[in-house]
């Protein structure tokens, strides 16, 4: 077997773990404060698309400039979101966690198709035709841009939770509630703004995932979302390490298994990889007991 | 008060919303004498531009039919009107069969037409055949679907060409016609074997044009050698893998079974991240003007097997029929049709067709109609000029032809132009520059 086609298809899996990881991050940044499942994360990496697709169409600037517009935007709705449709049912019980984020995706996927029409859209990189030779491996700069920039901002994100005051009150809540509240943090405002940076990371994801010569339309949500579910059940509900070590696993096993067993494969590896290390580790990779 | 706020507000949001999603999915009112007629189309879901496609050109046709007075059904000695019922099947084989299922026991429809994907025809297809529902399939072209034998499919006609049809039309294209362009522009030997990759879709219309392909290089002995032959999930938009493994094997062209939205990214991934420049050869689904736009410069000098166009108007008998079509589908819903729209507006006027004949909303008296139905062809060509249903499967031979997308500098994308056969062909097959034999 050719070395340098393995390394290119390795390559092609750190690229989907790149955004794998984006959008579980946010997913379990989100579960870890709130501990809330939104089955409803993916649309708001479709969103993300498509909120950036309407700034390149307005500005006709660079879009991986404008992810910085788009993340920003989400994280106001996020908020927004939190706010109106979670924080009501906030501990009243998991079913209607779930009934809202499943009453969400079909609200989003609506109100999007009724807004942009529910045509096929892609985003056209201004990298188009810039590739970058490595040896053997051939790799188109957006590529190279997109693991850059997904490392960028999980370094940002890991600044903001390590060094800032309101980042440790963010980790404090996730890892005590109750005593994150006895302390005087205002625990509330710690789930908004978690569930802010959670979707903000969805729509980074949903924007590099569309710059990266994909087409989308309002119902591409519901599949990434179920794969973030498996990667952080993978990597430990709660962990952060955890989305990022799952996010990089889920994408290399499922190009492998393309390019051994087949396309057909793709998801059915994956989910045989969550099973066999839920069989050894059943809180996941980086998961606590307890979750 | 500030606790039940957000609850409110939420509730309205929420209303509100529905409200809207709803306004979009209007149908039409019922009247007391009408005939009911169920439109199955993916209105949601990966697949709903094209089920909008099907239901916009459904209603176009029901509209004309209704401007005329209706359909004249001879047991009540007047013309009553088609109301069109939508059955939104999500794209998935679980909606089909609510949708089906509600279209049938609780809407009451005398007829169904439409249908898309081959694994969702087939997921509803025993509902239908229970209830003995005359149902005119315009898509599933899988010989799966209109080939089985472990249900009564008698109430259900295709006017749709089978996998098969459409298979034989590509492969002895690319055989024939491309295979010999190569050897001659690259000096290759005359008897030099095509080299062709085959991507196909995981599902029922998938591999029953995986298997017809090879059905057909056996049996017309076409100098074809199938070089790789990758499968992937339906849905799929990530390509990067698959297109690397074919690439090591040198093909010469490419075969891909594939729908629209997925034929974009491959075509887009394969020319821009794996620097596979070959031909790509793709079936009718993609003649859609969604996906010229969609594919841009990345899809030029592809070649499409099809049956109709809003481009590509092949000369004859059906060209001003296409024309009028598609003008006017254009002023009533301001876009132009696919090739799914273009089935299901015929569907709905065999379906009135075989109700006139019937004289009656009998099902059976209708299905017995539908069985021995002869109208002059519309805005597809069919063989022999006239739609008819074979006595085997009930299914309908279409004249199919072969175009390559060319750009069109005035619109700034590619845009189909016939190539083959001769007696339709508007220019020659062209192999571009940048086009990259694996036989090199």
């Amino acid at each position: 077997m050719d070395i340098g086609i393995l390394i290119q298809v390795v390559f092609w899996g750190l690229y989907a773990g790149c955004i794998y990881i984006l959008l579980a991050t946010g997913l379990n940044l989100i579960f870890g404060v709130m501990k809330i499942v939104n089955f409803a994360h993916g649309e708001f990496l479709m969103l993300g698309a498509y909120i950036t697709f309407i700034f390149v169409a307005l500005t006709g600037f660079n879009p991986y400039v404008l992810l910085f517009a788009t993340m920003p935007v989400l994280i106001v709705t996020g908020i927004i979101v939190e706010r109106l449709c979670f924080r009501p049912i906030l501990g009243t019980g998991k079913l209607n966690e779930i009934f809202v984020s499943l009453g969400l995706i079909y609200i989003f996927q609506n109100v999007v198709a009724l807004i942009w029409t529910d045509e096929w859209r892609i985003i056209p990189s201004p990298f188009v035709d810039v590739t970058v030779s490595l040896g053997s491996l051939e790799m188109p700069l957006d590529y190279l841009i997109i693991i850059f920039l997904t490392i960028a901002i999980l370094s940002g994100l890991y600044v903001f939770l390590r060094k800032t005051h309101l980042g440790k009150a963010i980790r404090a809540t996730s890892q005590n509630r109750k005593g994150a509240m006895l302390m005087g943090i205002n625990v509330e405002r710690m789930d908004m703004i978690s569930f802010g940076i959670g979707t903000g990371l969805a729509a980074g994801a949903g924007t590099l995932w569309a710059v990266s010569g994909q087409v989308f339309n309002p119902y591409i949500g519901s599949i990434p979302a179920i794969k973030a579910f498996a990667i952080v059940i993978l990597g430990g509900l709660g962990s952060i390490p955890g989305a990022i070590i799952g996010g990089l696993l889920y994408g290399i096993v499922e190009n492998m298994a393309t390019f051994t067993l087949g396309g057909a494969w793709k998801d059915a590896i994956s989910f045989v990889l969550l099973i066999i290390v839920l069989i050894f580790r059943p809180t996941g990779l980086f998961g606590e007991e307890g979750e | 008060m500030s606790r039940r706020f957000p609850i409110i507000i939420a509730i309205i949001a929420i209303v509100i919303a529905c409200a809207i999603a709803c306004a979009g999915c209007s149908e039409q009112q019922p009247t007391t004498e009408e005939i009911r007629v169920g439109v199955v189309a993916s209105m949601t879901g990966p697949a709903s531009s094209t089920g909008k496609d099907i239901w916009q050109s459904a209603v176009l046709a029901a509209e004309e039919i209704n401007a005329d007075g209706g359909v004249y059904i001879a047991d009540l000695d007047k013309k009553i009107p088609i109301r069109l019922i939508q059955g939104d099947d999500e794209s998935t084989r679980e909606g089909g069969q609510k949708a089906v299922s509600k279209l049938i026991t609780l809407d009451n429809v005398d007829m169904l037409v439409g249908g898309f994907s081959s694994a969702v025809v087939m997921a509803h297809q025993s509902i239908v055949a229970d209830y003995k529902v005359p149902y005119i399939i315009s898509g599933a072209s899988s010989t799966a679907v209109s080939h089985r034998d472990d249900i009564d499919t008698s109430y259900m006609f295709y006017l749709r060409p089978s996998a098969d049809d459409s298979s034989i039309v590509t492969t002895l294209f690319a055989g024939n016609v491309l295979r010999p362009a190569i050897n001659e522009k690259f000096g290759f030997p005359d008897d030099q074997p095509l080299r062709l990759a085959i991507i196909y879709q995981d599902s029922p219309y998938g591999k029953g044009h995986q298997s017809a392909i090879h059905a057909t290089i056996e049996e017309y002995a076409l100098k074809i050698t199938v070089v790789s032959e990758e499968s992937f999930k339906m849905g799929e938009s990530d390509f990067r893998t698959i297109l690397t493994a074919v690439k090591a094997t040198k093909p010469d062209a490419v075969y891909a079974v594939t729908f629209l939205n997925e034929q974009i990214p491959l075509v887009q991934q394969a020319r821009r991240d794996v620097g596979l420049d070959t031909i790509f050869l793709t079936i009718e689904p993609n003649d859609d003007p969604d996906y010229y736009s969609g594919v841009g410069t990345y899809g030029e000098f592809s070649m499409l097997e099809s049956r109709f166009s809003p481009y590509a108007v092949p000369n004859g008998p059906t060209a001003s029929a296409v024309t009028n079509f598609v003008t006017t589908f254009d002023t009533r819903w301001n876009g132009f049709p696919g090739m799914m729209g273009a089935a299901t507006y015929e569907a709905v006027y065999v379906g009135a067709q075989a109700f006139e004949n019937a004289g009656t909303l009998d099902k059976t008296a209708v299905r017995d109609a539908l069985d021995t139905i002869e109208l002059p062809q519309m805005i597809e060509a069919m063989k022999n000029g006239v739609i008819t249903f074979s006595d085997d499967y009930r299914e309908s031979t279409f004249e199919l032809y072969m175009s390559q997308l060319i750009r069109d500098e005035s619109v700034g994308e590619p845009r189909p132009v016939i190539i083959w056969p001769d007696s339709l062909k508007e220019t020659d097959l062209v192999l571009p520059d940048w086009y990259a034999p694996g036989s090199e």
